[in-house]
């Protein structure tokens, strides 16, 4: 696969997953757009446009209760945040937390960061190629990974400049 | 007029009943049809546009798709008309041809315009 390609195959998928197209579609979108550009000698963009543009074209209706669970994942991110944050200034300092010890913040605010979590794992269920069955996006494994070194930059940020502002 | 400038809204109007007729004529794939739209005087027709045509031929039921190995490349999604989709077809070329008929005769004719 070229770079073309491969860049191409990445922005289709981000696409058309923001416009909430079921995953056996985006695998056969996606194959389509291989499948079609190996055979004209094209780059991906050249046939079919922008990803963003040919995604935008699938888009379906997003249903009430995903707009509302989207919403709701994001306020307990930002609780999440805002206490690990909070929990670890209060570590370092030696100082309450709304009330709590920081030591029960931060674990409240590692808790919050399950539902988000779940969330997201159920928004990224995996898209198989259907020429050969195999997965073209990353497993479960990944999205938590990827999420969880976001959680643990952010605790060690916060930690550094509690200590500098100490 | 040069293939490849015709009017988009003709192009909309009619492609889907072309893009059908090619697959009803026999199994074929996206590049194959592509090319024969092309032969066909229509201009070339990118797969941005064509893809979206064949998914809609299928979610109508009009066409079924497989995918299949390539010779040596990703592999091919095959296109083949169904007995709706090719019943589809007949009733509306019918009624394509009498519709265009009917709409060139309300225009000046190219001999007469000169």
């Amino acid at each position: 696969m070229t770079t073309d390609t491969a860049t191409y195959r990445r922005d289709l998928l981000r696409a058309l997953r923001s416009h909430h197209v079921a995953p056996e579609r985006m695998g056969e979108i996606v194959a389509e757009v291989e499948s079609h550009v190996a055979e004209t000698g094209e780059t991906p963009v050249e046939a079919f446009g922008p990803a963003a543009e040919y995604a935008a074209g699938f888009a379906g209706p997003r249903p009430l209760t995903a707009r509302l669970a989207g919403i709701g994942l994001m306020v307990l991110g930002l609780a999440c945040g805002w206490l690990i944050a909070n929990g670890i200034f209060g570590l370092v300092t030696d100082e309450r937390v709304h009330g709590m010890p920081a030591g029960v913040a931060l674990l409240v605010g590692a808790l919050l960061w399950l539902p988000p979590m779940v969330g997201q794992l159920r928004r990224q269920q995996p898209v198989a190629d259907p020429r050969t069955g195999r997965r073209i996006t990353p497993g479960p494994g990944a999205v938590v990974a990827s999420m969880s070194v976001f959680l643990v930059l952010l605790a060690g940020v916060t930690w550094l400049l509690a200590l500098l502002t100490q | 007029m040069p293939n490849d400038t015709w009017p988009s809204e003709w192009l909309r109007a009619v492609l889907p009943l072309c893009v059908l007729a090619a697959v009803a004529d026999e199994e074929t794939y996206g590049y194959a049809v592509a090319q024969r739209l092309q032969a066909g005087g229509l201009g070339t027709v990118k797969g941005g546009t064509l893809y979206p045509v064949l998914n809609r031929l299928e979610e109508e039921g009009l066409v079924t798709s497989s995918w299949r190995e390539g010779a040596g490349g990703p592999g091919r999604k095959y296109f083949a008309v169904t007995t709706a989709g090719a019943e589809h077809l007949a009733a509306r070329a019918a009624a394509w041809q009498s519709f265009t008929e009917r709409a060139a005769g309300l225009l000046p004719s190219v001999r007469s315009s000169r």
